[in-house]
């Protein structure tokens, strides 16, 4: 019992010491990269090296019809365009090839995380991984939009989808795709886009968000004419 | 005694490790500290993180933290020669290295990636339960006071 009767104190003293290391250390290594700062463009001024606004597009090239999507990743309605219609048009209207779909990046001013979720998607089209990023950040909107870190989220969603991680962060730390985000921005400051989501189809801005037997509609009825009047080129095509 | 007091320094270390998990699991942290690989954060991203609607590394406070109090509890004046806190260790510890063995294989066969400080607290708990049996074992063999 010689051993009961020893002093803890020593004991207690190292299990402090061992705690306070442990905790200062945790705050050391916790930090991690943070979300890289990123300035709203401004769309008033020139831009003379600025990259032409040419978006993600998905579908073929040779599609009559184009629909072009502008859009935040924060915005709740663009969330609820990308959950709920636009799967339908993925595996119902790509696939007949006559819609090509081109993804237009429009973060909205005051949306403080957007920027930094449209770089994410950009860099993971840098790795050809654009819309399963996309799915992702809106699929798990609710999680990041408020979030005062969201680099984290990010990470983990470039890890979950199969991302080279060293190559994301790369990406995210130099900011490399944010010019063309910028030209997105601005190409849609010019058309006169003021929210989010706001469609054109062929050129044509529509006056509400679409569902997907709206957008199948419209299809329908330009293959119609288009048929009707094979050598009449489709009209107020801009891009 | 002294497995009492290896078994509250592994907890201690044991409790940091799963802070550090949980933190980065709740977004308080950036990032971890996991190597080029990022594997960790493949893990935790993971819907395995989650067990029974809690995050895997709150599991780990919890029972790091239990052991912790128990292995203290032992220590007391009063309890010291009791052999009560020591079985306790034993048994809990030993279901933890169960739970760290499902997560193991979850890693190695199913999410394909390793969260190092998983294993470090794999590790720890391993420590913990083979500390808490030797104590057990000597104190069935030493002879009666």
């Amino acid at each position: 019992m010689a051993e009961a009767g020893r002093s803890l104190k020593p004991f207690y003293v190292l299990l402090g010491a061992i705690a306070v290391v442990g905790a200062v250390l945790i705050a050391a290594f916790g930090g991690g990269p943070s979300a890289p700062q990123l300035v709203a463009p401004d769309c008033q001024r020139p831009r003379p090296n600025a990259p032409p606004p040419k978006g993600v597009t998905i579908g073929p090239d040779s599609a009559k019809i184009e629909v072009t999507e502008f859009s935040d990743f924060e915005c709740p309605w663009c969330a609820r365009f990308a959950i709920l219609t636009m799967p339908d048009i993925r595996q119902r209207l790509l696939p007949t090839g006559l819609v090509k779909w081109r993804y237009m990046n429009f973060p909205l001013d005051g949306h403080a995380n957007s920027p930094v979720a449209h770089l994410a998607a950009a860099c993971a089209l840098e790795q050809g991984k654009f819309w399963e990023m996309h799915d992702a950040l809106y699929m798990g909107q609710n999680d990041w939009a408020e979030e005062r870190n969201p680099m984290r989220r990010f990470l983990g969603y470039a890890a979950h989808i199969g991302l080279n991680a060293d190559s994301f962060r790369v990406c995210m730390t130099t900011k490399r795709p944010w010019p063309q985000i910028e030209s997105d921005k601005c190409e849609g400051v010019r058309l006169g886009v003021g929210g989010t989501p706001t469609f054109f189809v062929n050129g044509h801005q529509l006056a509400d968000i679409p569902v997907y037997d709206d957008l199948k509609k419209i299809v329908d009825s330009i293959t119609a004419a288009t048929a009707a009047a094979p050598a009449r080129p489709a009209a107020g095509r801009k891009r | 005694m002294r497995h009492r007091m290896a078994v509250a320094v592994l907890a201690l270390c044991g409790v940091l490790v799963s802070t550090y998990l949980l933190l980065y699991k709740l977004g308080v942290i950036g990032s971890m500290a996991c190597g080029a690989a990022n594997e960790c954060e493949r893990v935790q991203a993971s819907r395995y993180s989650t067990f029974l609607g809690f995050p895997v590394a709150a599991y780990g406070v919890g029972g790091y933290l239990v052991l912790l109090g128990i292995a203290l509890y032992g220590l007391s004046e009063r309890r010291i020669a009791e052999p009560g806190p020591t079985r306790w260790l034993t048994a809990l510890s030993a279901l933890g290295v169960v739970f760290s063995l499902y997560l193991l294989a979850l890693e190695l066969f199913v999410i394909h990636a390793i969260c190092r400080w998983c294993s470090v607290s794999g590790v720890l708990i391993l420590a913990i339960c083979a500390v808490s049996a030797g104590g057990l074992l000597r104190a069935s063999r030493a002879p009666a006071p």
